[in-house]
């Protein structure tokens, strides 16, 4: 089946790539130079398409006030959360994929998760932090890594999930035969044989993560735990639209997640691949 | 290898945790912008004569501090050692018992409440309200709602000063009209507490109120259907964007000269006024109390209270540390380098001071006039309530009588 | 699946690397849910801590609160619009973009560069742009001698604004999505297709499309489900205005229990949500669990 457009030797066909580019990547575009113009010329009537004058004083100014420190905050979180999520996880979807537990457990388990994954967040943000708050586990990156997993575990089980279930079971019995545990089956052989479903998950779970903000914002107390979103959701501030700081703290927070994005269209292309071939 | 990596970033945390301490830390939950920087001025000046105390300062949002703040408190927690708590809410913390009752606390340490806190500001602090009542927070700024106009153009238009707010819808169009690339006048749209904030001086002048006598809303009695069709009226000869504007942008439109009138600004918004570096309009503007209708002069009175909660683990040092704050010497202090304005008497008459904002005594005319917000549990709710309905009406959504009915309806609802 | 006999020796091995997980969807995901049904039919006041049994007057209450009905409509058309628009530009990209060509593993990795934005700086640099006054997308309009539009600020826009955004930064996933699916098709069947004399129209609708359902419907029950939850644009962008323009559901929650504090209407507004949801997506749930096994 040919492409809508004809041809790709059409010139129409470079356009249009090159239009489709501009829309998408258009505003990536004005938070790099926004973050590099003045303050004065931010707010003038008239936006520049260019820096009329390029100035790094946003990210001078946001590195002396020790924004670094967030990324810190936003690093470690999202990393331990996903580790945990995706330890706790690829547990259970060994599990789930290679036994049958009474009373329909799987399936319901397994809808609970869609469930899960449904729920606007704050609807479970009341308790939660009753729960939390009784346990001390408010206003501390521990509780936050915990929390996290109302987003991140249901979605790496759905993903893992999928991968464990297209393992092929006769590496695993050949294993048995020769007398293997269940542990050394499922840590040497099932694991690597999982490790792209693993990468792909991982990077998921990490981009959910990151990007994290209602939980963060409700038990969060000290300004010294915050997370990049909430420094930046701070700088859209009453007072003051530091249009430059704010486009420049979010470059920052974008950075490390667009190095993947490589590995992610890798990812999701054979994720979402419909296997016919 | 996941789990020693695990192990690491745990040890890390904690010893960075361990390094940061110091011999008392506070903590405060305090606001942002231009409360923020005064803050941590006299934050800072007190850590210059006080080195073994640390602190903490949160800047947050409004709405954050509230939020955070009630949660804290209720839940005994104990994270922050001195709060700020927006003045209609402060009922709410009164009430519940979360304040250190202060006048306690400075028996103890053998000094009296200082007389030269303005009585209405301090009235405030005192629950129930009034001088007999016991005090649980001091004024952190002596905050009143105030209206500031371009002298200059209403010279070259032959206005008077605007002594009604009739005199104001007239000077306004007069502006707008002669002149395009002036917003005739502009004030806070954006729903909830903005919005509201700039609409109560006009609701009370023009006789209206929340409650009458027996406590019931009248926000829809014929005097606030009046101020509302009035504000409706006047929001014709504002910018269109006037329901997206808040602080910054009426500030910067002051400053800037694109605003005739500005018939709500705050002290802490004018502290640029007359800076030939930051404004454009040095010199040119005139800020008084409010104009008048039926009734008097009603500047919204908006102080910031600053209490320590009884869950805090660091009393002592948090009084000191209050005390410090509102004393003569830190508020100075703030007004002259975070323009904030002061709550005490003296201050209003200091030299320094009067030679760097010659219209600081406008501040003290409306503290004494000023009109406080009515003491409620349910402000947060009634504020957005009417914040909401107010916006619908100046969109042209509703009309004024529609929004009001509507308000009055659920405030009765709200207060049930 | 193992056999019966061997079962019962393996199982507590499942049953320990299971529980885990278990405990934490749990403790996280059940616990909350019973306080939050319970909760919904009580008076709580968190402040005054004044807490009574209502039964089902919370229930009344916000089912008749115009604010909540809005920010359901809202959210429903939100929802909607949003999932609708991203899955049919996903398609079209992917047939747009169909086949191998030159630069396509960059152009590709550049198309969903604004999926893995956060939200809050997608929130942050679109509210720069919808700026009434110093924003681009006005200037642009005003250089093609166009009124000003009022992105954020004329209630009839507004939420069309949140959508844009959410379109923006969405559709890259439905086109890599369809994009997969399509590659993953084996060229012989395209060809048969053609040699059995259908044209493109054919092809696309008889063939291709079919194929591709169940994809689609996956697409679409993930976006229904991610847009349906839709807070933080709201929070960033416009604060549930103006008027209630832009009201949606988890605002509405999330302000009743952390600014007016009444735990009993926002459990029950809480309740109402789920349901909804839980409905709608029940419908695709059984589509899609009838073709997959579990």
């Amino acid at each position: 089946m040919a492409s809508f457009v004809t041809t790709k030797k059409s010139f129409l066909f470079p356009i249009l790539m090159l239009a489709m580019l501009i829309l998408c990547l258009f505003p990536i575009y004005w938070i790099v130079i926004t973050s590099l113009k003045t303050p004065v010329e931010n707010i003038s009537r008239i936006p520049t398409l260019f820096p009329q004058k390029v100035t790094f004083e946003n990210y001078a100014l946001l590195f002396k006030e020790g924004y670094l420190k967030h990324v810190w905050n936003s690093v470690f979180v999202t990393a331990a959360a996903t580790i945990l999520s995706l330890v706790l996880a690829f547990l259970a979807s060994y599990a789930l994929v290679r036994h049958r537990f009474p009373l329909k457990l799987n399936s319901l388990f397994l809808i609970w998760i869609i469930l899960a994954k449904m729920l606007p967040p704050v609807v479970l943000a009341v308790p939660l932090y009753d729960m939390f708050a009784k346990m001390r586990l408010l206003n501390n990156l521990w509780g936050l890594i915990l929390v996290f997993q109302v987003y991140t575990l249901p979605y790496c089980i759905w993903m893992l999930f999928g991968f464990v279930k297209s393992l092929p079971l006769e590496f695993e019995e050949a294993a048995e035969i020769d007398g293997a545990t269940q542990l050394q089956v499922l840590r040497l052989i099932a694991l690597p044989l999982i490790r792209t479903g693993l990468a792909a998950t991982a990077i998921f779970c990490i981009i959910v993560a990151w990007d994290e903000f209602l939980f963060t914002m409700l038990f969060i107390r000290t300004p010294d735990l915050l997370t990049l979103p909430l420094v930046i959701v701070n700088f859209i501030g009453e007072y003051e639209t530091l249009w430059g700081q704010l486009m420049g703290i979010g470059l920052l927070a974008t950075l490390p997640i667009v190095l993947f994005a490589r590995v992610v269209y890798r990812q999701m292309t054979s994720a979402y691949s419909l296997g016919l071939k | 290898m996941k789990k020693t990596i695990l192990i690491i970033l745990a040890l890390v945390t904690v010893a960075g945790g361990a390094f940061a301490q110091k011999s008392v830390k506070l903590v405060i939950a305090g606001r942002d912008g231009d409360y923020g920087n005064a803050m941590q001025i006299a934050v800072d000046a007190y850590v210059a004569k006080n080195p073994n105390v640390s602190f903490e300062v949160l800047k947050l949002s409004g709405d954050d501090v509230y939020q955070k703040t009630v949660i804290d408190l209720k839940t005994g927690t104990g994270t922050y050692d001195i709060v700020l708590i927006d003045d209609p809410k402060a009922m709410q913390y009164q009430q519940a018992g979360w304040l250190v009752d202060l006048d306690a606390m400075f028996k103890r340490s053998g000094k009296p409440v200082d007389s030269d806190f303005i009585s209405t500001v301090i009235d405030l602090c005192r629950y129930p309200n009034g001088p007999k009542g016991r005090l649980y927070a001091l004024p952190f700024v002596g905050n009143v709602s105030l209206f500031a106009y371009r002298t200059d153009l209403f010279t070259k238009y032959g206005l008077p000063e605007p002594k009604t707010w009739n005199d104001v819808l007239v000077a306004a169009k007069k502006i707008s009209e002669s002149d395009p690339s002036i917003d005739g006048i502009s004030f806070r749209g954006v729903k909830g507490n903005p919005i509201l904030t700039a609409f109560l001086p006009i609701f009370w002048s023009f006789g209206a109120d929340f409650l009458d006598a027996k406590g019931k809303p009248t926000v829809n009695s014929p005097e606030a259907i009046k101020a509302l069709k009035f504000f409706v009226e006047l929001s014709k000869y504002g910018p269109k964007s006037t329901p997206m504007n808040n602080t910054a942008q009426i500030r910067d439109g002051l400053l800037s000269g694109a605003v005739g009138i500005a018939p709500e600004v705050w002290p802490a918004w004018l502290a640029k006024l007359d800076d030939p570096n930051e404004s454009k309009v040095a010199g040119k503007v005139k800020v008084t109390k409010h104009p008048s209708d039926i009734k008097k002069s009603s500047p919204m009175n908006g102080i910031w209270h600053t209490a320590i909660p009884a869950a805090s683990r660091n009393k002592a040092a948090a009084f000191d540390f209050l005390t410090f704050l509102t004393s003569k010497e830190t508020q100075k202090l703030m007004v002259m380098k975070a323009g904030l304005p002061p709550s005490r008497t003296s201050l209003f008459e200091d030299a320094d001071i009067l030679a760097k904002y010659p219209w600081y005594p406008a501040i003290r005319d409306a503290l004494e006039s000023s009109v406080a917000r009515p003491r409620t549990l349910y402000w947060a709710e009634i504020e957005n309530t009417m914040g909401a309905f107010v916006q619908e009406a100046v969109i042209g959504q509703k009309t004024p009588e529609q929004a009001l009915n509507e308000a009055n309806a659920k405030l009765t609802q709200i207060l049930k | 699946m193992l056999t019966s006999g061997r079962a019962n020796a393996k199982a507590p091995f499942f049953w320990f690397i299971f529980i885990p997980a278990l405990g934490v969807m749990l403790w996280l995901t059940i616990y909350p849910m019973i306080t939050v049904f319970l909760t919904s039919f009580q008076d709580y006041n968190y402040i005054s801590g004044s807490r009574s049994w209502a039964g089902l007057a919370n229930y009344v209450d916000i089912l008749g609160d115009k604010v909540f009905r809005t920010s359901f409509i809202n959210t429903l058309v939100y929802c909607i619009a949003a999932t609708a628009i991203e899955v049919l530009l996903g398609i079209v990209l992917a047939l747009m973009f169909y086949g191998e060509f030159k630069g396509k593993s960059l152009f590709m990795i550049l198309m969903i560069l604004p999926m893995m934005l956060s939200t809050m700086v997608v929130s942050a640099v679109w509210k720069t742009l919808f700026h009434y006054d110093i924003g681009l997308l006005n200037h642009f309009l005003q250089l093609l001698s166009l009124p000003r539009a009022g992105w954020l600020i004329d209630p009839n826009m507004a939420l069309g604004s949140i959508i844009l955004v959410d379109v923006w930064q969405w559709t890259p996933f439905a086109f890599i999505v369809v994009q997969a699916g399509l590659a993953s098709v084996p060229q012989e069947i395209f060809e048969a297709s053609v040699m059995d004399g259908a044209n493109y129209h054919q092809t696309l609708f008889r063939v291709t499309l079919p194929i591709l359902r169940d994809q689609i419907l996956l697409l679409i029950l993930l976006r229904t489900i991610d847009t349906f939850k839709v807070f933080s644009k709201v929070f960033a962008l416009t604060g549930g205005g103006p008027g209630n323009a832009t009201e949606t559901t988890s605002y509405f929650i999330y302000r009743e229990a952390f600014q007016y504090f009444k735990l009993g209407r926002s459990s029950t507004a809480s309740m109402i949500t789920m349901i909804a949801v839980a409905a709608v997506s029940g419908i695709y749930l059984r589509k899609i669990l009838n073709t997959k096994e579990v």
